[in-house]
Protein backbone atom coordinates (compact mmCIF):
# COMPACT_ATOMS: atom_id res chain seq x y z
CA UNK A 1 0.00 0.00 0.00
CA UNK A 2 1.86 3.63 -0.49
CA UNK A 3 2.07 6.25 1.45
CA UNK A 4 -0.84 8.28 0.08
CA UNK A 5 -3.18 5.66 0.47
CA UNK A 6 -1.99 4.75 4.12
CA UNK A 7 -2.71 8.62 4.60
CA UNK A 8 -6.67 8.92 2.97
CA UNK A 9 -7.00 6.02 5.10
CA UNK A 10 -6.21 7.33 8.05
CA UNK A 11 -8.09 10.31 7.62
CA UNK A 12 -10.97 8.30 7.83
CA UNK A 13 -11.03 6.43 10.86
CA UNK A 14 -14.47 4.99 11.99
CA UNK A 15 -13.38 3.17 15.25
CA UNK A 16 -10.82 3.43 17.87
CA UNK A 17 -9.93 1.71 20.99
CA UNK A 18 -7.42 3.79 23.16
CA UNK A 19 -5.90 1.25 26.65
CA UNK A 20 -9.41 -0.05 26.97
CA UNK A 21 -10.34 -2.33 29.94
CA UNK A 22 -13.60 -3.55 30.81
CA UNK A 23 -14.77 -5.95 33.67
CA UNK A 24 -18.13 -6.87 35.04
CA UNK A 25 -19.32 -7.35 38.38
CA UNK A 26 -20.47 -11.07 38.10
CA UNK A 27 -23.49 -12.09 40.25
CA UNK A 28 -22.43 -15.46 41.73
CA UNK A 29 -25.47 -15.96 44.34
CA UNK A 30 -27.59 -13.75 46.89
CA UNK A 31 -25.25 -10.48 48.00
CA UNK A 32 -22.31 -12.38 46.66
CA UNK A 33 -20.60 -10.70 43.60
CA UNK A 34 -17.23 -11.42 41.89
CA UNK A 35 -15.10 -9.40 39.39
CA UNK A 36 -14.69 -10.49 36.10
CA UNK A 37 -12.24 -8.91 34.13
CA UNK A 38 -13.30 -9.09 30.49
CA UNK A 39 -10.95 -6.72 28.61
CA UNK A 40 -7.50 -5.50 29.55
CA UNK A 41 -6.10 -2.69 27.87
CA UNK A 42 -7.00 -3.33 24.13
CA UNK A 43 -5.76 -0.72 21.59
CA UNK A 44 -7.48 -0.60 18.26
CA UNK A 45 -8.22 1.27 14.59
CA UNK A 46 -10.61 0.61 12.53
CA UNK A 47 -10.94 2.47 9.02
CA UNK A 48 -13.57 3.32 6.63
CA UNK A 49 -13.97 0.51 4.03
CA UNK A 50 -11.94 -2.13 6.48
CA UNK A 51 -13.53 -5.47 7.50
CA UNK A 52 -11.54 -6.63 10.35
CA UNK A 53 -12.50 -10.24 11.68
CA UNK A 54 -12.17 -10.92 15.57
CA UNK A 55 -10.56 -14.38 16.68
CA UNK A 56 -10.86 -15.86 19.83
CA UNK A 57 -12.23 -18.17 21.97
CA UNK A 58 -15.45 -18.33 24.17
CA UNK A 59 -15.19 -15.75 26.76
CA UNK A 60 -12.67 -14.40 25.43
CA UNK A 61 -14.15 -10.99 25.57
CA UNK A 62 -14.97 -10.93 21.77
CA UNK A 63 -18.80 -9.51 22.84
CA UNK A 64 -18.03 -7.02 25.03
CA UNK A 65 -15.42 -5.36 22.77
CA UNK A 66 -18.58 -5.27 20.08
CA UNK A 67 -20.78 -3.71 22.64
CA UNK A 68 -17.86 -1.07 23.82
CA UNK A 69 -17.54 -0.27 19.70
CA UNK A 70 -21.40 0.03 19.44
CA UNK A 71 -21.47 2.32 21.97
CA UNK A 72 -23.90 0.16 23.93
CA UNK A 73 -21.48 -0.03 27.31
CA UNK A 74 -18.63 2.15 28.23
CA UNK A 75 -15.24 1.25 29.08
CA UNK A 76 -14.24 1.53 32.57
CA UNK A 77 -10.69 2.79 31.73
CA UNK A 78 -9.90 4.30 28.46
CA UNK A 79 -11.79 5.49 25.54
CA UNK A 80 -13.78 4.88 22.54
CA UNK A 81 -13.85 7.06 19.53
CA UNK A 82 -16.68 6.87 17.15
CA UNK A 83 -16.55 8.44 13.92
CA UNK A 84 -19.15 11.38 14.69
CA UNK A 85 -22.67 10.42 13.10
CA UNK A 86 -21.35 7.25 11.63
CA UNK A 87 -24.28 4.73 12.42
CA UNK A 88 -23.81 1.74 13.78
CA UNK A 89 -25.45 -1.54 14.46
CA UNK A 90 -24.47 -4.75 16.38
CA UNK A 91 -25.71 -8.08 14.94
CA UNK A 92 -25.63 -10.65 17.76
CA UNK A 93 -27.83 -14.02 18.02
CA UNK A 94 -30.85 -13.90 19.59
CA UNK A 95 -31.05 -10.57 21.31
CA UNK A 96 -31.77 -7.50 19.41
CA UNK A 97 -35.48 -8.03 18.88
CA UNK A 98 -38.83 -7.27 20.90
CA UNK A 99 -40.22 -10.81 21.07
CA UNK A 100 -43.60 -9.49 21.02
CA UNK A 101 -43.34 -7.45 17.76
CA UNK A 102 -44.00 -8.43 14.45
CA UNK A 103 -40.39 -9.10 11.94
CA UNK A 104 -41.90 -6.12 10.09
CA UNK A 105 -42.05 -3.92 13.28
CA UNK A 106 -38.74 -5.02 14.63
CA UNK A 107 -36.83 -4.16 11.02
CA UNK A 108 -38.61 -0.81 11.08
CA UNK A 109 -38.10 -0.45 14.63
CA UNK A 110 -34.22 -1.34 14.60
CA UNK A 111 -33.89 0.82 10.73
CA UNK A 112 -35.43 4.02 12.96
CA UNK A 113 -33.34 3.32 16.43
CA UNK A 114 -30.34 3.56 14.00
CA UNK A 115 -31.38 6.94 12.97
CA UNK A 116 -33.35 6.09 9.64
CA UNK A 117 -36.97 8.19 10.04
CA UNK A 118 -40.49 6.16 9.84
CA UNK A 119 -40.35 6.70 5.79
CA UNK A 120 -37.12 5.96 4.78
CA UNK A 121 -37.64 2.78 7.55
CA UNK A 122 -40.83 1.38 5.84
CA UNK A 123 -39.09 2.17 2.54
CA UNK A 124 -36.40 -0.91 3.14
CA UNK A 125 -39.23 -3.15 4.42
CA UNK A 126 -39.68 -4.81 1.26
CA UNK A 127 -36.10 -5.79 0.34
CA UNK A 128 -35.61 -6.40 4.15
CA UNK A 129 -38.87 -8.92 3.57
CA UNK A 130 -37.12 -10.36 0.69
CA UNK A 131 -34.00 -11.02 1.44
CA UNK A 132 -34.34 -12.60 4.62
CA UNK A 133 -36.62 -15.17 3.25
CA UNK A 134 -39.14 -14.65 5.90
CA UNK A 135 -42.31 -14.73 3.72
CA UNK A 136 -45.51 -14.88 5.87
CA UNK A 137 -43.76 -15.40 8.75
CA UNK A 138 -42.45 -11.43 8.58
CA UNK A 139 -45.77 -10.63 9.66
CA UNK A 140 -45.81 -12.84 13.13
CA UNK A 141 -44.12 -12.36 16.04
CA UNK A 142 -40.31 -12.59 16.48
CA UNK A 143 -41.41 -14.73 19.47
CA UNK A 144 -42.19 -17.37 17.21
CA UNK A 145 -39.22 -17.44 15.03
CA UNK A 146 -36.13 -20.14 15.17
CA UNK A 147 -33.06 -18.73 15.78
CA UNK A 148 -32.01 -19.32 11.84
CA UNK A 149 -35.06 -17.05 11.21
CA UNK A 150 -33.99 -13.90 14.16
CA UNK A 151 -30.51 -14.12 12.54
CA UNK A 152 -31.63 -13.84 9.24
CA UNK A 153 -33.85 -10.83 9.67
CA UNK A 154 -31.29 -9.46 11.58
CA UNK A 155 -29.10 -9.71 9.16
CA UNK A 156 -30.96 -8.41 6.11
CA UNK A 157 -32.19 -5.98 8.37
CA UNK A 158 -28.48 -4.48 9.73
CA UNK A 159 -27.83 -5.29 5.58
CA UNK A 160 -30.97 -3.28 3.74
CA UNK A 161 -30.75 -0.11 6.25
CA UNK A 162 -27.22 0.55 4.94
CA UNK A 163 -25.51 1.33 8.12
CA UNK A 164 -21.70 2.48 8.24
CA UNK A 165 -19.87 0.50 10.26
CA UNK A 166 -21.70 -3.11 10.85
CA UNK A 167 -20.18 -5.49 14.15
CA UNK A 168 -21.13 -9.10 13.53
CA UNK A 169 -21.15 -11.12 16.30
CA UNK A 170 -21.40 -14.77 14.81
CA UNK A 171 -24.34 -14.37 12.57
CA UNK A 172 -23.33 -15.74 9.47
CA UNK A 173 -22.47 -18.99 11.12
CA UNK A 174 -26.16 -19.84 11.68
CA UNK A 175 -29.33 -20.09 9.01
CA UNK A 176 -28.97 -22.70 6.66
CA UNK A 177 -26.71 -22.96 3.80
CA UNK A 178 -28.41 -21.59 0.98
CA UNK A 179 -28.71 -18.44 2.98
CA UNK A 180 -25.36 -18.41 4.32
CA UNK A 181 -24.10 -18.17 0.71
CA UNK A 182 -25.84 -15.66 -0.01
CA UNK A 183 -25.23 -13.40 2.81
CA UNK A 184 -21.65 -13.72 2.49
CA UNK A 185 -22.04 -12.99 -1.14
CA UNK A 186 -23.53 -9.99 -0.38
CA UNK A 187 -20.68 -9.12 2.55
CA UNK A 188 -18.04 -9.75 -0.32
CA UNK A 189 -19.83 -7.00 -2.36
CA UNK A 190 -20.63 -4.70 0.52
CA UNK A 191 -16.67 -5.00 1.67
CA UNK A 192 -15.14 -4.21 -1.30
CA UNK A 193 -17.12 -1.06 -0.64
CA UNK A 194 -17.51 1.73 2.05
CA UNK A 195 -18.52 -0.60 4.56
CA UNK A 196 -17.00 -0.48 7.28
CA UNK A 197 -17.02 -4.25 9.18
CA UNK A 198 -15.91 -5.79 12.64
CA UNK A 199 -16.41 -9.80 12.60
CA UNK A 200 -16.21 -11.79 15.21
CA UNK A 201 -16.58 -15.79 14.21
CA UNK A 202 -15.08 -18.94 15.14
CA UNK A 203 -14.33 -19.64 11.68
CA UNK A 204 -11.37 -18.99 10.83
CA UNK A 205 -11.99 -19.96 7.33
CA UNK A 206 -15.05 -17.08 7.21
CA UNK A 207 -12.28 -14.53 8.65
CA UNK A 208 -10.13 -15.73 6.03
CA UNK A 209 -12.50 -15.71 3.37
CA UNK A 210 -14.03 -12.15 4.22
CA UNK A 211 -11.52 -9.84 5.97
CA UNK A 212 -8.69 -8.19 5.22
CA UNK A 213 -7.19 -7.75 9.00
CA UNK A 214 -7.51 -10.32 11.58
CA UNK A 215 -7.13 -9.42 16.10
CA UNK A 216 -6.83 -12.22 18.33
CA UNK A 217 -7.98 -11.91 21.84
CA UNK A 218 -7.30 -14.00 24.27
CA UNK A 219 -8.50 -13.79 27.81
CA UNK A 220 -9.10 -9.76 27.28
CA UNK A 221 -5.49 -9.04 25.36
CA UNK A 222 -5.12 -9.07 21.58
CA UNK A 223 -2.20 -11.52 20.98
CA UNK A 224 -1.98 -10.86 17.24
CA UNK A 225 -3.27 -7.93 15.01
CA UNK A 226 -2.55 -7.52 11.82
CA UNK A 227 -2.98 -8.99 8.16
CA UNK A 228 -5.26 -11.99 8.47
CA UNK A 229 -2.87 -14.74 7.37
CA UNK A 230 -0.14 -13.54 10.03
CA UNK A 231 -2.92 -13.66 12.65
CA UNK A 232 -4.16 -17.23 11.54
CA UNK A 233 -0.63 -18.05 11.44
CA UNK A 234 -0.42 -16.74 14.93
CA UNK A 235 -3.68 -18.04 16.22
CA UNK A 236 -3.27 -21.63 15.06
CA UNK A 237 -0.41 -22.43 16.94
CA UNK B 1 -30.92 12.09 18.07
CA UNK B 2 -33.49 14.94 17.01
CA UNK B 3 -36.47 15.72 19.33
CA UNK B 4 -38.81 15.32 16.53
CA UNK B 5 -36.96 11.94 16.25
CA UNK B 6 -37.09 10.94 19.37
CA UNK B 7 -41.03 11.37 19.50
CA UNK B 8 -41.80 9.66 16.49
CA UNK B 9 -39.98 6.76 17.98
CA UNK B 10 -42.07 6.48 21.10
CA UNK B 11 -45.45 7.04 19.25
CA UNK B 12 -44.12 4.05 16.57
CA UNK B 13 -42.95 2.07 19.47
CA UNK B 14 -46.29 2.43 21.43
CA UNK B 15 -48.64 1.44 18.58
CA UNK B 16 -46.57 -1.40 17.00
CA UNK B 17 -47.08 -2.57 21.18
CA UNK B 18 -50.94 -2.10 21.16
CA UNK B 19 -51.06 -4.08 17.98
CA UNK B 20 -48.91 -6.74 19.26
CA UNK B 21 -51.01 -6.60 22.42
CA UNK B 22 -54.65 -6.60 20.75
CA UNK B 23 -53.27 -9.26 18.61
CA UNK B 24 -52.54 -11.71 21.41
CA UNK B 25 -55.95 -11.69 23.09
CA UNK B 26 -59.17 -13.02 21.20
CA UNK B 27 -61.59 -9.76 22.48
CA UNK B 28 -58.25 -7.82 21.43
CA UNK B 29 -58.68 -3.69 21.27
CA UNK B 30 -62.35 -4.66 23.06
CA UNK B 31 -59.97 -5.40 26.13
CA UNK B 32 -58.57 -1.47 26.85
CA UNK B 33 -62.47 -0.96 28.02
CA UNK B 34 -63.05 -4.06 29.17
CA UNK B 35 -60.34 -4.55 32.10
CA UNK B 36 -60.82 -0.74 33.63
CA UNK B 37 -65.07 -2.25 33.39
CA UNK B 38 -63.68 -5.32 35.38
CA UNK B 39 -61.90 -3.80 37.59
CA UNK B 40 -64.58 -1.21 38.44
CA UNK B 41 -67.07 -4.24 38.71
CA UNK B 42 -65.18 -5.79 41.52
CA UNK B 43 -64.59 -3.08 43.23
CA UNK B 44 -68.82 -2.70 42.75
CA UNK B 45 -69.73 -6.03 44.58
CA UNK B 46 -67.33 -5.57 47.09
CA UNK B 47 -68.48 -2.26 48.05
CA UNK B 48 -71.92 -1.59 47.09
CA UNK B 49 -73.44 -5.06 46.95
CA UNK B 50 -71.35 -6.76 49.95
CA UNK B 51 -69.98 -4.00 52.74
CA UNK B 52 -73.41 -1.32 51.21
CA UNK B 53 -71.79 2.29 50.40
CA UNK B 54 -74.61 5.14 51.35
CA UNK B 55 -73.74 7.12 48.12
CA UNK B 56 -76.39 7.18 45.94
CA UNK B 57 -74.09 8.14 43.34
CA UNK B 58 -71.22 5.40 44.36
CA UNK B 59 -71.02 3.86 40.95
CA UNK B 60 -69.91 7.14 38.77
CA UNK B 61 -67.85 7.59 42.45
CA UNK B 62 -65.86 4.84 41.98
CA UNK B 63 -65.58 5.04 37.80
CA UNK B 64 -63.94 8.87 38.55
CA UNK B 65 -61.45 7.11 40.45
CA UNK B 66 -60.62 3.74 39.89
CA UNK B 67 -60.51 4.64 36.14
CA UNK B 68 -57.86 7.47 36.77
CA UNK B 69 -56.21 5.95 38.74
CA UNK B 70 -55.28 2.47 36.88
CA UNK B 71 -53.74 5.14 34.59
CA UNK B 72 -51.28 5.62 36.93
CA UNK B 73 -50.80 2.20 38.30
CA UNK B 74 -50.43 0.05 35.10
CA UNK B 75 -48.25 2.49 33.33
CA UNK B 76 -46.05 3.45 36.13
CA UNK B 77 -45.65 -0.43 37.06
CA UNK B 78 -45.31 -1.33 33.57
CA UNK B 79 -42.80 1.30 32.35
CA UNK B 80 -40.75 0.98 35.43
CA UNK B 81 -40.07 -2.36 34.13
CA UNK B 82 -39.60 -1.22 30.53
CA UNK B 83 -35.69 -0.75 30.68
CA UNK B 84 -35.38 -4.15 31.68
CA UNK B 85 -37.56 -5.78 29.49
CA UNK B 86 -35.61 -4.20 26.46
CA UNK B 87 -32.82 -5.16 27.03
CA UNK B 88 -32.29 -7.23 23.76
CA UNK B 89 -32.14 -3.86 22.11
CA UNK B 90 -30.43 -2.32 24.59
CA UNK B 91 -27.20 -4.80 24.26
CA UNK B 92 -27.26 -4.09 20.44
CA UNK B 93 -27.97 -0.03 19.71
CA UNK B 94 -26.89 3.11 22.52
CA UNK B 95 -30.60 4.57 22.18
CA UNK B 96 -31.63 7.26 24.93
CA UNK B 97 -33.32 4.72 28.01
CA UNK B 98 -35.94 7.23 28.39
CA UNK B 99 -37.44 6.06 24.88
CA UNK B 100 -38.62 2.72 26.60
CA UNK B 101 -40.79 3.86 30.05
CA UNK B 102 -41.59 7.02 27.81
CA UNK B 103 -43.50 4.80 25.03
CA UNK B 104 -45.23 2.51 27.36
CA UNK B 105 -46.36 5.33 29.41
CA UNK B 106 -47.62 6.60 25.49
CA UNK B 107 -49.46 3.12 25.19
CA UNK B 108 -51.39 3.66 28.15
CA UNK B 109 -51.86 7.16 27.15
CA UNK B 110 -54.21 6.19 23.81
CA UNK B 111 -55.35 3.08 25.84
CA UNK B 112 -56.78 6.02 28.76
CA UNK B 113 -58.09 8.14 26.10
CA UNK B 114 -60.85 5.36 25.26
CA UNK B 115 -61.53 5.51 29.29
CA UNK B 116 -62.31 8.45 29.44
CA UNK B 117 -64.71 8.67 26.47
CA UNK B 118 -66.31 5.51 28.66
CA UNK B 119 -66.39 7.54 31.86
CA UNK B 120 -67.77 10.59 30.09
CA UNK B 121 -70.82 8.44 28.92
CA UNK B 122 -71.46 7.44 32.10
CA UNK B 123 -71.03 10.63 33.29
CA UNK B 124 -74.24 11.54 30.76
CA UNK B 125 -76.00 8.23 31.23
CA UNK B 126 -76.02 8.99 34.94
CA UNK B 127 -77.50 12.39 34.12
CA UNK B 128 -74.36 14.86 34.78
CA UNK B 129 -74.24 17.65 32.34
CA UNK B 130 -70.97 19.39 30.54
CA UNK B 131 -70.61 22.55 32.75
CA UNK B 132 -67.74 25.04 32.44
CA UNK B 133 -65.77 23.23 34.91
CA UNK B 134 -64.78 20.63 32.72
CA UNK B 135 -62.37 23.28 31.39
CA UNK B 136 -60.66 22.52 34.01
CA UNK B 137 -59.95 18.59 33.04
CA UNK B 138 -57.34 19.45 30.86
CA UNK B 139 -54.80 21.08 33.26
CA UNK B 140 -55.69 18.60 35.78
CA UNK B 141 -55.03 15.70 32.78
CA UNK B 142 -51.72 16.91 32.22
CA UNK B 143 -50.38 17.09 36.32
CA UNK B 144 -51.58 13.59 36.01
CA UNK B 145 -49.76 12.91 33.32
CA UNK B 146 -46.43 14.44 34.48
CA UNK B 147 -46.87 12.81 37.91
CA UNK B 148 -47.02 9.27 35.78
CA UNK B 149 -43.99 9.99 33.74
CA UNK B 150 -41.95 11.43 36.66
CA UNK B 151 -42.98 8.22 38.68
CA UNK B 152 -42.44 5.78 35.98
CA UNK B 153 -38.78 7.30 34.82
CA UNK B 154 -37.22 7.27 38.17
CA UNK B 155 -38.87 3.39 38.65
CA UNK B 156 -37.34 2.47 35.46
CA UNK B 157 -34.24 3.69 36.85
CA UNK B 158 -34.30 1.67 39.86
CA UNK B 159 -35.72 -1.10 38.38
CA UNK B 160 -32.73 -1.67 36.28
CA UNK B 161 -30.46 -0.84 39.28
CA UNK B 162 -31.88 -3.81 41.20
CA UNK B 163 -35.11 -5.59 39.92
CA UNK B 164 -35.87 -5.93 43.84
CA UNK B 165 -37.52 -2.40 43.41
CA UNK B 166 -40.41 -3.71 41.12
CA UNK B 167 -41.86 -5.39 43.98
CA UNK B 168 -41.61 -2.50 45.88
CA UNK B 169 -43.00 -0.37 43.11
CA UNK B 170 -46.22 -2.58 42.78
CA UNK B 171 -46.16 -2.86 46.57
CA UNK B 172 -46.32 1.68 46.63
CA UNK B 173 -48.93 1.53 43.93
CA UNK B 174 -51.35 -1.38 45.89
CA UNK B 175 -50.71 1.21 49.06
CA UNK B 176 -51.85 4.25 46.88
CA UNK B 177 -54.71 2.58 45.67
CA UNK B 178 -56.05 2.68 49.62
CA UNK B 179 -54.79 5.70 51.00
CA UNK B 180 -55.55 7.35 47.94
CA UNK B 181 -60.03 7.65 48.38
CA UNK B 182 -60.81 5.50 45.39
CA UNK B 183 -63.11 3.64 47.21
CA UNK B 184 -63.85 5.87 49.77
CA UNK B 185 -64.37 9.68 50.07
CA UNK B 186 -61.68 11.83 51.57
CA UNK B 187 -63.75 14.54 52.23
CA UNK B 188 -65.96 12.73 54.48
CA UNK B 189 -63.29 11.48 57.11
CA UNK B 190 -64.67 12.52 60.52
CA UNK B 191 -61.87 14.21 61.22
CA UNK B 192 -61.66 17.58 58.26
CA UNK B 193 -57.78 18.14 59.48
CA UNK B 194 -56.84 14.62 57.94
CA UNK B 195 -58.78 15.23 54.90
CA UNK B 196 -56.28 18.10 54.58
CA UNK B 197 -53.31 15.86 55.35
CA UNK B 198 -54.20 13.21 52.86
CA UNK B 199 -54.73 15.84 50.08
CA UNK B 200 -52.04 17.68 51.08
CA UNK B 201 -49.76 14.77 51.31
CA UNK B 202 -50.71 12.03 48.70
CA UNK B 203 -50.72 13.73 45.14
CA UNK B 204 -52.71 11.16 44.06
CA UNK B 205 -55.67 11.49 46.17
CA UNK B 206 -55.51 15.33 45.08
CA UNK B 207 -55.75 14.35 41.20
CA UNK B 208 -58.26 12.29 41.71
CA UNK B 209 -60.44 14.42 43.93
CA UNK B 210 -59.75 16.76 41.71
CA UNK B 211 -60.99 14.67 39.13
CA UNK B 212 -64.45 14.55 40.90
CA UNK B 213 -64.68 17.86 41.66
CA UNK B 214 -64.83 18.75 38.54
CA UNK B 215 -67.21 15.93 36.65
CA UNK B 216 -69.15 15.58 39.59
CA UNK B 217 -69.97 18.63 41.58
CA UNK B 218 -68.76 21.03 38.77
CA UNK B 219 -66.03 23.07 40.58
CA UNK B 220 -62.87 24.44 39.76
CA UNK B 221 -59.93 22.56 42.30
CA UNK B 222 -57.81 24.07 44.18
CA UNK B 223 -55.91 26.07 41.66
CA UNK B 224 -52.80 26.76 43.66
CA UNK B 225 -52.38 23.25 44.82
CA UNK B 226 -52.61 22.03 41.54
CA UNK B 227 -50.14 24.21 39.85
CA UNK B 228 -47.41 23.39 42.39
CA UNK B 229 -48.25 19.88 41.88
CA UNK B 230 -47.42 20.28 38.17
CA UNK B 231 -44.37 22.08 39.13
CA UNK B 232 -43.12 19.65 40.94
CA UNK B 233 -43.89 16.77 38.75
CA UNK B 234 -42.48 18.86 35.85
CA UNK B 235 -39.32 18.89 38.03
CA UNK B 236 -39.44 15.40 38.38
CA UNK B 237 -40.10 14.84 35.11
CA UNK B 238 -36.80 16.81 33.85
CA UNK B 239 -34.68 15.25 36.60
CA UNK B 240 -35.55 11.76 35.76
CA UNK B 241 -34.91 12.16 32.12
CA UNK B 242 -31.39 13.83 32.95
CA UNK B 243 -30.56 10.86 35.02
CA UNK B 244 -31.46 8.03 32.24
CA UNK B 245 -29.38 9.97 30.10
CA UNK B 246 -26.36 10.55 32.29
CA UNK B 247 -26.71 6.88 33.48
CA UNK B 248 -27.21 5.73 30.11
CA UNK B 249 -24.37 2.93 29.47
CA UNK B 250 -24.24 2.11 33.12
CA UNK B 251 -28.46 1.15 32.84
CA UNK B 252 -27.17 -0.55 29.40
CA UNK B 253 -24.78 -2.77 31.92
CA UNK B 254 -27.32 -3.43 34.17
CA UNK B 255 -29.82 -4.57 31.73
CA UNK B 256 -27.52 -6.57 29.95
CA UNK B 257 -26.14 -8.40 32.87
CA UNK B 258 -29.62 -8.68 34.65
Amino acid sequence: MSEDLAGARDAELMLELRGVSHSYHARRANFERGLHRVLDDVSLRIHRGETLGILGRNGAGKTTLLRLLAGVLAPRAGTVWRRPGASCSLLTLGLGFQPHLSGRDNALLSAMLQGATRRQAQACLDEIREFSELGPSFEEPVATYSAGMRSRLGFSTAIMTQVDILLIDEILSVGDAAFRKKARRLMVERLTGEQTVVLVSHQESQVAALCDTAAWIDAGRIRAHGAVDDVLGAYDT
Amino acid sequence: MTLRHYFTLVDTMARMSLKADAARFFFGYLWWILEPLLYVAVFYVVFEVILGSRRGDFLVFLMCGKLTFIWLSKSVNQASRSIVASKGLIGKIDVPKSLFPMATIQEGLYKQASVFLLLFVVLWWQGYGVSASWAWLLPVVVVNYLVIVGLSLFGAFLVCVAFDFSMLISLGMIFLLFTSGIFWDVRDLPDPAMTETVLAVNPVAFIIDAYRQVLMEGTAPDPVHLGLLGAGAAALVAAGLLLLRRASRFLALKAITA
